[in-house]
Parts: structure tokens; C-alpha cells; sequence
């Protein structure tokens, strides 16, 4: 396989963005053929690249001038993450229909997120995700500007941290290259700043943040295309942590601290879930919930750990796509979303999830009590996920935007797809596990019908498929047709929950009191520097001459 | 030669921060470039003075013929102006003699208080032709000042000098537009 | 001729010539040409002379020059600046020249360095800036035509000039300068009432970036501000251009190219000055990483400011838009692989 074949995911897409926009300036919209094409090329570049050899593949193309060389590489993880981000912007592509513009735009978004997965070093993949960023709040902004977006602040300062980040590594190791970096380089000041960068980059806070706000945007268009390129970057960064600290983070402190974090998220994701007010806000909650559970699996610092972190993110990705499908209407599709997402046996979240405790308990010493936290978390999810079935829709985007059918199908293989976990896990976990935890691999084993942890077996094929003929059965008996849709109550409020809103709110709209405005008068300020007065001049001259030679 | 040359420098530089007329900024002119051009003779050679000179020679022309009528020196609220004069030339004396040491005292005295003082007359007033005059007499300045940097010395900032010196004494004055 | 100063006048008529085939309809041609030309030849003349004292001169010549083009202010006003920043300059020298005290040669260091920052027009030494006046005369043209190449040649002279403990004063006055102009340029730029005053501010701003650049004093730091003058000249100046065609008529809209001018102006990746802010940071970690810390907390502040002057540019139409097009896309190839600018420069 020639190493250019590494530049397909990247490059492909940017020809189609690059077709559709000299056609558009043109006059001629090519519809949604062109834009699909390049993303599924795009895909079909990355099965090609990494299904035939399934081992490592790198470009090198030499040096872009800011210290860092322009390497591709396509190895287990750029496969994983690269799936995860390609192929819900190509289903959505594919079935949305977007003005050209928007077209080009959530194009060149999936190349900049497919270039950032690809990049063998930190600066390089902190350039392809800043873009991609970038590109994201273009998107959002220019499809309505009124509407909720991430606080481009905020991305810019996460991809402004990795950048950091990496020439810190770059100065102090010589390199920022993942396979390269010398392990003592990465110290744990420095990993707190990498840490920084992922928790701001996909936003993984307990609050509510873009990820679950997007999907209250009056269109899904965007939304979707900027949860399915951005949101999987932050987690991106923590798996390759463990490849760059040789297989572990440098303290466990880290590992506890972030699972903490995601199991913080998911809860509080799921406490906002649960006294959602319609199903749309309920489901808005789905991606936050499921990047918590992912965050507490991937900081184990396990393989088992890391494995069921994945799968939760590759669920979740399909959901992404799912829930920008999915009509704002009661139905099948609703349902076996919410029972998909919620992680109802014999689901993919179901088999990801328990492999995820799994892995807390066999972590050992306290990390237990995670495992049963993130129980607790789940059943919230469960409870939630039963009130959100009779709940209203909600405000409702556009019909021309959904596809309940697509929506129902992609529902219906998460649901389904439990049986097949272990298939999943050895195509595509395994390869991540075994790339960036490599002195550990001895544990992946089990074949394509069972994952084998350290304690036990997970028979997930013997056990899943009857549990869906159970699910099925259990379905065809049920009488859907007493659902009504209506408000219902919180099952609890979180006790603070108000509090802090206020704090926030109060926060935002602080302002300097009356009787000190006259001394930060901006205006004032400004005459008195911008005036060109003598005085000053001579007096900044002598501050300066005091300052330079006391 | 070289103490009588600064001196004079320094008096038509305080000429020029005293007068707001075109007589005594020409006045001032002059005999800052005849000063300055003293001062750089054992320095510069002849040509590079001779250059100064005669660069402070037009400039002068030329601001004799432009700008406010009359001599106005020391015209009513110049007080301050007065005591910069002096405070800033002994200032100059002061850093040029003792706190600075080698050859060339004389010339880092003069150059010190022709920019200093020049800056310090541009940063002072709104008249066009007071901060062309200064701007002249800055110019000459940093001409001379290359007769600090060591041997050998060439005559090309002395001969640029006194040309931008020139030049801006002839700068056509015009009132700026409202829109 | 130094070659980084070489190159910035490479870029100044780049910018002349993007100003000529993109400029709003109003503008004569023909007076930007004389004007424009005028102030590439004696940039040009600054970066050719071999010693700093005829450098000054000509930057004397060139401040008269720049004086006697038509404008709103006053001749006096315009030169006041220029004269104030060649005395200090010029008294830098001298003190950095004679034998005395090393507080001299300190002195010496301040007077470079501020020098510096009054000729080009930086806190704390604003020029008299009318939002109304035309960019040729007004102090823009020392921020973002003639500014870049006569910094490069001022610091490169004034480590000529300057021993080992003086250069380091002198770098330290300029990295204090550059955080003082990061900070007041980017939040001026966000909160002052008139969008012509922001422009300017936003050029201050980058300045800031420029003088971190030159003050940590590892290759890193130059090359970073010789992105930042790339994408002042090469960006942020072409955009202040077509932000002034028929001002009056201009409605702030927030489309697509707003935006992606918005980001570029603030530096997001992958404009040139994403990668320019990765250099300075790589070289202040390297010379003190709290530095750094601070550098990449200011460049933040840019996000707001930018926003506001993309929104500024209403929506470019025909001959405009492809100026601004070709702008973005000019910082995007340089953003994604500066090594040749880099290297045309022996950075």
C-alpha cells in the first residue's frame, strides 16, 4: 500500500468541497450527490487504507516551517476515531439537504477532523482541529446566527492549549511526535495542560454545554455535522495521552480525576435528562451521557477500560446521527432510539457499559466505587430514558431535514448490535487497545463471540441474542398505543441545581458598580492614550527608564 | 574650537526652542549648524562639516523666508521653555562631560541637547514651521552622531543629513483638510 | 540588506499591489500609486543603508514625506512622532556608543525600544489617530506598510548596537511593550465606540505579538514576528482596505466570509497567524514558560475584536470579494506551510 493513500480522507473531501464551490460560484448547486461523495469517500479511503494492511501506515512530506513536519499516519486509532467522525457526516450529507455553501463548509470540516486523527504529532493535529473548529462556528453561525453554538472562546483556547502542549514537547523532548516522545518528557504539569485541552476541546463539563445545546437548534444540519467532527476530538487527545506516557497516564491521580469527570458528566447529564420538559431536550442529553461514560471507561487506564470507552464513543456517534435524523414526533423511531441510547440490553450501550464497570471493578482498590456510581448513573439514564417515551416532542426542526427511516434504522442496529460486540471490539477496539497500550494487550482476547476480561467472560453473542429475542417478543406484546404524550415531572431535582443557575446568571450580568465606572471609563482611557500629549510621552519614557534600570 | 562649537550648537538650539518667529528660528538655525559643524570638524574632516554646514545654511534660507513674521523670541508664557533651555542644556553638559566618558565631549554634548531640546520644541508646539525647524535641527544631529561610532567615518550622514535638513525647511505649508 | 527586512518590503509591495487591483472604487489610483510608492522606496531606503545613523535619516525623510500628504491633521501633529521616536533613537545610539556606566548603556536599551514603538505608533506613544482619514496619511500607514520592515532593521541594528547584558534589557522593554500593546490593543479594539478606531486598535494589538516576538530573542520569536508582519500586511491591512469602501452604506452582516475573516484577523487555525502564535509560543517556553502562559491567555482577547471588524466588512461584492478571497486564502497556504517565507528570510 503506498504510504500517499493516507492523504485519501483527507484529500478526497476537500475535492468535493472544492467541485461543489466552483460550481455554486457558478450558479449550479450539485445537490447532495457531490457532498455525499466526498464523504463517503472519504470513509471508503480510510477502510481502504487500514482494512487491507491493518498494521501502521505513515506519510512524511518533510517540514511545514513552525516546527513541525507535515506526518500523516493511519494506525488503529486514526481508524477508530476516523470512523466515528466520518461516517455520521457522511450519512448526514447524504440525506440533508444544504445549501452549497453549507456543503462546502461541513466538507472541509470533516477533512480538517480527519487531518487532525491522521497527524502523527501533537502541533499538527492542533492545527487540523483548531480548522476544524473554526470551520464548525462558520457553519453554525452563517445556518443561524441567532441560534446556540460553542463559545468559540473556549475551542480556541482548548486547541491554543494542545499547541502548547506540543511545543513544550517539541522544546523539551525534541519531538511531538505520538510514537516519539520521550516518556519522561511528558510530566504531570504538562499532561494537566493536555488534560485542559480534551476537557475543553469536546467540552466535557457536569454543566450543560454545546454538546447537548446544539440540539436545540431550530435546524440540525449543522449540528449535527459539528458534534460528529468535533466532540470525539477531546477524547482523541486522552487515548493517545496513553500512547505518548508508554501505556499509562503519568500519575493515577489522572486517571481517577478524569474518571471522576466524565462520571460527574454523565450524571449530570442524566439528572438534566430526566427532568427534561420535552423528548428533544431529553435526547439533546444523549451525547454529553454518553461521553461521560466514555471519559470514566477511557481513564481506567485499562484495556477492558479503554475498549468499552470506544465502543460508547462509537455508539454514540451513530447517534449523532441518529438524533439529527430523527423527527421531533412520537413514534418507533423515538422509541428505539431513547431504548438504544439509554443502553437497554441487548444493545451496543448495553454490552459497552457493562464492560466499562466491568473494567472499574477489576481496576481494584476504590475505582470500584466508580463502577458503582456509573450503575447508579445508568439506571438514571434508564428511568429517564422510560419518562422521555411520553413526553412532547418539542419545538420540532424542519421535516425536510429528517429521516425517521434512516433514523429507526440506525436505532435499530445499535439495539440489535449487541450480540455482535465482541466482532466490534476485536475490528475495532482491539487495534486502538493494542497501539497505544501495547505492554498489556496479553488481556485482549475472546475471539468474535466472547470479550474475556482479566475476571471473568462476557458471552456476549450467547447472551445478547436471546436477550433480543426476549426484546423482540416483549416489544410485539406491549400496546404502544397507550402512550400519550404529555408533561411530566422531574422524578428529582439536582439540589443545587438552581443555586448554581443563579450563580451563573448572576455571574454573566456583573458589571463594574456605579461609583467606580468613572475610573475604568473605557472612553476616557482611550482619549487620554490616543491623545498624542507631550506629557505622557515623556512620563511613559521615564516609567520605562526607571523599570529597565533600577 | 571644539568647546566654542558646542556652545553654539546649543545656543542656536535654544534660539530655536525660545523663537516662534521666522527670523529667530532662522537665526537659531544657523548657528546650530554652524556649531554642530564646528564641533564634527576634528572628527568628520572638512568635506562632512562643510556638508552641515551648508545644509544648515539653507534650512535656515529657507525658514527665513516661510513662516511666522517677525523674531517673537521669548514671547509672553516662554518661561518654561526658558528654564528647558537651560535645565536642559546643563543636563546635556552634565551627561556629556561626567557621566560619559572618552574623546568627543564636546560633540556628545552638542548632539545630547540639539535632540533633546528638538524633541523636546516639537513635542511643544503646533506651529508648522517651529517643528520643521526642530525636525532640521534633529536631522543634523543624528548626522553628527555618527561621528561617535568610531573611526573610520564616511561622509554619507553628514551629506544626508544636511540634505533632509534642507529639504524641510522648504516643505510647502499647507492648512489640513476638513474632510 | 538584512534579509527578513528584505523581505518585509517584498510583502509592503505585495500589499501596494493587492491595495491597487482590490481598492474601493473612490480611491484614486494614481495618488496610491505616488503615495504607496513613495513609502516603499524609502522603507526599501531604510532596510538598504548600511548604518543606523543613515537609517534614521531616512526614516527623518520619510516621516516629511508622510507628513505633507493631504490629511486632517495638521503638519506639526503628523510630525511629532517621527521626531520624538528619532530622538530617542538616536540618543539610544549615542549612549550605546560612548563609554560610561552600564546604567548609560541601559538607557541606551529604553530608548531603542521606545523608540521603536513611537515611530510606528504604540502604546504608549498613539499617534493622533481620525477614524475619517485616509489610510495614506493617516498612522496606519506606519503600523501596516512602512512599520514592519523598519522594526525589523531598528531591533537587528539595536543588537548591533547593544552588548550582551544591554540586548537583554532591551529584549525585556520590548516583551513589556508587546504585552502592554497586546493587552490595550485587543481590548481597545473590542470595546471602543467608533469601528475605524478598532481597526487601529487591532493592528496595535498584532504589534504587541510583533514585539514578544522580537523580544524573545531565540529564533522562534523572529520568525514569529515575521508572520505577524505577514499577516498584517498581507491580511489584516487588504481587509482594513475593503473594510472602508462607502463606509457610510455599510451594514454589519455575519456571512460566511465574515466569519472566516473574523477568524483569520483572530488568528484561529489555519490562517498564518495560528501558526505564528505556535512559534512565539514555542519560543517564549523556551526562553521562560510563564511567558507563555500569559502570551497564549492574551491571545484570546483577540477572539472579541475580530468578530466585531469581520461583521464590519458588510458583504464584499465583485472585484472586492475576490480581494478579499484571494487575502484569506493567501493566509491559509502561508498558515498551513510558512517554511518557504520562513526560509526566504534564513529563519
Amino acid at each position: 500500500m503506498p504510504s500517499a493513500a493516507v492523504l485519501g480522507p483527507v484529500v478526497l473531501p476537500l475535492i468535493a468541497a472544492g467541485v461543489i464551490a466552483i460550481f455554486g460560484f457558478a450558479g449550479k448547486s450539485l445537490g447532495r450527490v457531490a457532498a455525499a461523495a466526498g464523504a463517503w469517500s472519504s470513509l471508503l479511503a480510510l477502510l481502504a487504507v487500514w482494512v487491507p494492511i491493518r498494521s501502521s501506515l505513515e506519510l512524511s512530506l518533510g517540514p511545514l516551517g513552525f516546527g513541525s513536519s507535515f506526518d500523516l499516519r493511519t494506525d488503529g486509532v486514526t481508524f477508530a476515531f476516523g470512523l466515528m467522525i466520518a461516517t455520521p457526516a457522511a450519512i448526514l450529507l447524504t440525506v440533508q439537504p444544504r445549501a452549497w455553501p453549507q456543503a462546502v463548509l461541513s466538507l472541509l470540516a470533516l477533512a480538517s477532523a480527519m487531518a487532525a486523527v491522521e497527524s502523527a504529532g501533537v502541533v499538527l493535529t492542533a492545527v487540523a482541529g483548531g480548522t476544524a473548529a473554526t470551520l464548525a462556528v462558520v457553519l453554525l453561525v452563517t445556518e443561524d446566527p441567532r441560534a446556540r453554538r460553542p463559545s468559540w472562546a473556549m475551542l480556541l483556547a482548548g486547541w491554543l492549549a494542545l499547541s502548547w502542549f506540543g511545543v513544550i514537547l517539541q522544546v523539551g523532548g525534541g519531538t511531538a511526535v505520538y510514537s516519539a516522545v520521550p516518556v519522561a518528557t511528558v510530566t504531570g504539569p504538562l499532561f494537566a495542560l493536555l488534560t485542559a485541552s480534551a476537557v475543553l476541546v469536546s467540552c466535557l463539563f457536569p454543566w450543560r454545554t454545546w454538546p447537548a445545546d446544539l440540539w436545540t437548534r431550530p435546524s440540525l444540519r449543522a449540528a449535527g455535522i459539528t458534534v460528529a467532527t468535533l466532540y470525539p476530538m477531546g477524547f482523541y487527545l486522552l487515548v493517545r495521552a496513553y500512547e505518548l506516557g508508554d501505556d499509562r497516564y503519568p500519575h493515577p491521580l489522572f486517571n481517577v480525576a478524569l474518571a471522576v469527570i466524565g462520571l460527574t458528566t454523565a450524571f449530570a447529564a442524566a439528572a438534566r435528562a430526566q427532568a427534561a420538559p420535552t423528548r428533544r431536550e431529553f435526547l439533546g442529553e444523549l451525547i454529553p451521557g454518553f461521553g461521560g461514560f466514555a471519559l470514566t471507561a477511557i481513564a481506567l487506564g485499562t484495556p477492558l477500560g479503554l475498549i468499552g470507552g470506544l465502543i460508547l464513543l462509537a455508539t454514540a456517534s451513530a447517534m449523532v446521527a441518529c438524533l439529527a435524523l430523527l423527527p421531533d414526533q412520537a413514534g418507533v423511531a423515538s422509541l428505539v432510539t431513547i431504548a438504544a441510547a439509554v443502553g437497554l440490553p441487548p444493545g451496543i450501550a448495553f454490552g459497552a457499559r457493562v464492560i466499562g464497570i466491568e473494567a472499574t471493578f477489576e481496576a481494584g482498590d476504590f475505582i470500584g466505587l466508580i463502577g458503582v456510581a456509573s450503575v447508579v448513573t445508568w439506571v438514571t439514564w434508564m428511568v429517564g430514558g422510560a419518562r422521555a417515551i411520553g413526553l412532547p416532542a418539542g419545538r420540532g426542526h424542519p421535516l425536510v431535514e429528517t429521516s425517521p427511516k434512516v433514523s429507526l434504522l440506525i436505532a435499530m442496529l445499535t439495539l440489535v448490535g449487541g450480540p455482535a460486540l465482541a466482532v466490534i471490539k476485536a475490528g475495532f477496539a482491539d487495534p486502538v487497545a493494542a497501539e497505544v497500550m501495547q505492554p498489556s494487550t496479553s488481556a485482549l482476547t475472546g475471539g468474535l463471540t466472547n470479550v474475556v476480561t482479566v475476571s471473568s467472560v462476557l458471552p456476549a453473542a450467547t447472551l445478547f441474542a436471546p436477550l433480543l429475542v426476549f426484546a423482540a417478543l416483549a416489544y410485539g406484546l406491549a400496546n404502544m398505543s397507550t402512550i400519550r404524550t404529555q408533561a411530566r415531572p422531574a422524578l428529582f431535582k439536582v439540589p443545587a441545581a438552581e443555586a448554581l443557575s443563579r450563580a451563573r446568571t448572576a455571574l454573566r450580568s456583573a458589571s463594574v458598580p456605579e461609583q467606580y465606572r468613572t475610573i475604568l471609563n473605557v472612553r476616557e482611557l482611550e482619549m487620554a492614550a490616543a491623545g498624542g500629549q507631550p506629557v505622557l510621552w515623556l512620563g511613559a519614557l521615564v516609567a520605562l527608564a526607571y523599570a529597565v534600570t533600577r | 574650537m571644539e568647546v566654542a562649537g558646542a556652545f553654539v550648537a546649543w545656543l542656536g538650539i535654544f534660539v530655536v526652542v525660545l523663537a516662534d518667529g521666522r527670523y529667530g528660528l532662522a537665526l537659531g538655525t544657523l548657528l546650530a549648524a554652524v556649531g554642530i559643524a564646528a564641533v564634527s570638524l576634528p572628527i568628520a574632516g572638512p568635506t562632512a562639516s562643510a556638508a552641515l554646514a551648508v545644509g544648515g545654511l539653507i534650512a535656515s534660507a529657507g525658514r527665513l523666508v516661510a513662516g511666522p513674521p517677525g523674531w517673537t523670541v521669548m514671547p509672553a508664557g516662554s518661561t518654561p521653555r526658558l528654564v528647558l533651555g537651560v535645565a536642559g542644556g546643563l543636563l546635556a553638559l552634565w551627561v556629556g562631560l561626567a557621566v560619559t566618558s572618552g574623546s568627543g565631549a564636546g560633540l556628545r554634548f552638542a548632539v545630547i541637547s540639539m535632540l533633546s531640546l528638538a524633541a523636546a520644541r516639537a513635542l511643544s508646539s503646533d506651529s508648522g514651521p517651529v517643528v520643521l525647524t526642530a525636525f532640521g535641527l534633529l536631522a543634523l544631529a543624528v548626522g553628527a552622531a555618527a561621528g561617535l561610532s568610531g573611526p573610520p567615518h564616511d561622509g554619507w550622514p553628514y551629506l544626508a543629513a544636511a540634505t533632509v535638513a534642507a529639504a524641510a525647511a522648504w516643505v510647502p505649508l499647507r492648512t489640513p483638510r476638513a474632510a | 540588506m538584512l534579509p527578513e527586512a528584505l523581505e518585509l518590503v517584498v510583502l509592503a509591495a505585495a500589499a501596494l499591489v493587492l491595495a491597487l487591483a482590490f481598492a474601493p472604487v473612490p480611491t484614486s489610483r494614481r495618488g496610491l500609486i505616488a503615495k504607496g510608492g513613495a513609502g516603499l522606496a524609502g522603507t526599501a531606503a531604510v532596510a538598504a543603508v548600511p548604518t543606523f545613523d543613515l537609517a534614521l535619516l531616512v526614516l527623518l525623510a520619510l516621516a516629511v514625506l508622510h507628513a505633507t500628504i493631504e490629511g486632517k491633521r495638521t503638519l506639526a501633529s503628523r510630525l511629532r512622532a517621527p521626531v520624538f521616536a528619532v530622538a530617542l533613537l538616536a540618543l539610544g545610539a549615542l549612549f550605546a556608543r560612548v563609554q560610561g556606566p552600564d546604567v548609560v548603556h541601559r538607557f541606551a536599551a529604553v530608548g531603542l525600544a521606545a523608540g521603536l514603538a513611537a515611530a510606528i505608533g504604540l502604546m504608549p506613544y498613539l499617534h493622533p489617530f481620525d477614524p475619517e482619514e485616509r489610510i495614506m496619511s493617516s498612522p496606519i500607514a506606519w503600523l501596516a506598510y512602512i512599520g514592519p520592515a523598519v522594526a525589523a532593521v531598528m531591533v537587528a541594528d539595536a543588537h548591533g548596537l547593544l552588548n550582551a547584558d544591554t540586548s537583554a534589557a532591551f529584549a525585556a522593554t520590548l516583551i513589556g511593550l508587546g504585552l502592554l500593546n497586546m493587552a490595550w490593543g485587543s481590548i481597545a479594539a473590542w470595546l471602543t465606540e467608533n469601528g475605524g478606531a478598532a481597526w487601529r486598535y487591532s493592528f496595535i494589538a498584532d504589534w504587541g505579538l510583533a514585539l514578544s516576538g522580537f523580544g524573545v530573542a531565540v529564533t522562534d520569536g523572529r520568525r514569529a514576528a515575521l508572520l505577524i508582519f505577514f499577516t498584517i500586511l498581507l491580511g489584516r491591512l487588504p481587509l482594513y482596505f475593503a473594510s472602508r469602501g462607502e463606509v457610510r452604506g455599510r451594514v454589519a452582516t455575519e456571512r460566511p466570509i465574515n466569519l472566516l475573516v473574523a477568524a483569520a484577523l483572530a488568528g484561529s487555525a489555519p490562517f498564518a497567524g495560528f501558526a505564528a502564535r505556535v512559534l512565539l509560543l514555542r519560543g517564549a517556553t523556551q526562553l521562560f514558560w510563564p511567558l507563555a502562559l500569559v502570551l497564549a491567555a492574551g491571545m484570546l482577547l483577540w477572539l472579541p475584536s475580530s468578530l466585531r471588524l469581520g461583521r464590519s466588512l458588510g458583504v464584499p461584492r465583485g472585484r472586492q470579494a475576490v480581494g478579499v478571497a484571494l487575502v484569506l486564502a493567501i493566509n491559509v497556504a502561508v498558515g498551513l506551510y510558512p517554511l518557504p517565507l520562513l526560509a526566504a528570510a534564513r529563519l
